[in-house]
């Protein structure tokens, strides 16, 4: 092999290894850019009944989109990828709320009567009903955070008690449990706050 | 997931209706251009992938073939090292402080460069202190007790003479020989 074709052939290699880089990155973008078409509504709403924020809750998906790019190597190795985002963003939301001392948008009933769709209702109505949420939201935050977790996850249609387990990293039965206490304290807790009335 | 209907002791106590709230916040649509967002966060963050741990990052890979660029960078690199090393051992040794004690110039009048005199003070060198040797004090018993002559030698065990080293005429070996008495033996034959 002569010089100038051992130069070729190397020249050659290293066009086709950027060739197959660049395919495989394009490759790569397509699913992810698959992924955040498919889920972000979904991971926002997860992330919203946590932080109750809408900002908060944006940039939280944002992050959990962030982490899938770095770890984007093994995202083949991931069985069940909506039940993965969601654990993410549920970490993730779960540190933000640990860390931020702000609360929640919702603890406002103005902000709640905004945000909460109401179909059909008069002003009063409407006013009455944000009021009922921000109290029933109110009594949510009390219960112990194990319970709680659970509970939220629970009122999301598309999660059933075994993805719940794996976002939350607990058998099944543990959810069941944790439920059937959660509704328990949360029909005290409404209770006390009706007899208080 | 709805379980309430089963669970006999929340059915009527308005868990239902907490269930409905957390239901409705868990139902909120995502914002719109949410996706359009996020794809363009993503355009933007850098591609980092997770690689292993590395000493060196080479900028580029560099193929076998351009091996010796490697030897040469490390051959450089080497090369820095020892000369810095040597560099820094040099100048330690000339900046070692001189062994021999400098004497200051000899100036008229005993005045000093700097205006100072030493008022004719002699210079002495500088030696060890020899250890001082303590007269022990004479002590009263010392004093009251007779001085002891200095010649006087003990005297000689009564049964034994001393010998005298002479040679002896026949054989020429020295032979040793009982010295007489210098010592005046008293008289017995006087009464």
């Amino acid at each position: 092999m002569s010089a100038g074709e051992a130069v070729s052939s190397g020249w050659m290699e290293i066009a086709d290894k950027t060739m197959r880089d660049g395919a495989c990155q394009h490759a790569e973008e397509e699913a992810l850019s698959a992924l955040v078409s498919q889920y972000s509504g979904t991971l926002y709403r997860v992330a919203y009944s946590v932080l109750r924020n809408a900002a908060d809750a944006e940039d939280a998906v944002q992050e959990t989109f962030m982490r899938v790019l770095r770890h984007r190597d093994s995202l083949g190795e991931v069985r069940d990828q909506r039940v993965w985002l969601i654990r993410i963003v549920w970490n993730i939301v779960l540190d933000r709320k640990r860390r931020s001392k702000t609360r929640p948008e919702t603890d406002d009933v103005a902000e709640l009567a905004r945000v909460l769709p109401v179909k059909g209702l008069s002003a009063e109505q409407r006013a009455a009903a944000a009021e009922h949420h921000a109290h029933v939201l109110a009594c949510v935050e009390q219960l112990p955070a194990k319970e709680r977790q659970v509970m939220m996850l629970s009122a999301f249609e598309e999660l059933n008690s075994v993805e719940i387990a794996s976002v939350v990293g607990i058998t099944e039965s543990s959810v069941r449990s944790r439920l059937f206490r959660a509704r328990n304290l949360m029909a005290g807790l409404l209770n006390h706050a009706r007899s208080l009335r | 997931m709805n379980f309430s209907k089963q669970n006999p002791v929340v059915r009527d106590s308005g868990v239902s209706d907490a269930e409905d709230t957390l239901r409705l916040i868990a139902n909120l649509p995502a914002p719109e251009g949410l996706e359009k967002r996020i794809e363009a966060s993503l355009r933007v963050a850098p591609h980092t992938t997770t690689h292993k741990a590395r000493i060196l990052s080479w900028p580029v890979a560099l193929p076998l073939e351009k091996a010796w660029v490697r030897a040469a960078a490390a051959a450089a690199i080497v090369f820095l090292v020892l000369g810095g090393g040597w560099g820094v051992v040099a100048l330690v040794q000339s900046s070692q402080p001189a062994r021999a004690i400098a004497a200051p110039p000899d100036t008229p009048h005993g005045v000093a460069p700097g205006g100072f005199s030493n008022a004719g003070a002699m210079r002495t060198p500088q030696t060890l202190d020899h250890p001082v040797v303590a007269q022990p004090e004479p002590t009263p018993a010392q004093t009251a007790a007779p001085a002891i002559k200095p010649e006087a030698k003990p005297e000689a065990k009564p049964g034994k003479k001393p010998l005298q080293h002479t040679k002896s005429a026949a054989t020429g070996k020295p032979v040793k020989q009982p010295v007489a008495s210098t010592k005046k033996q008293p008289d017995t034959t006087r009464p």
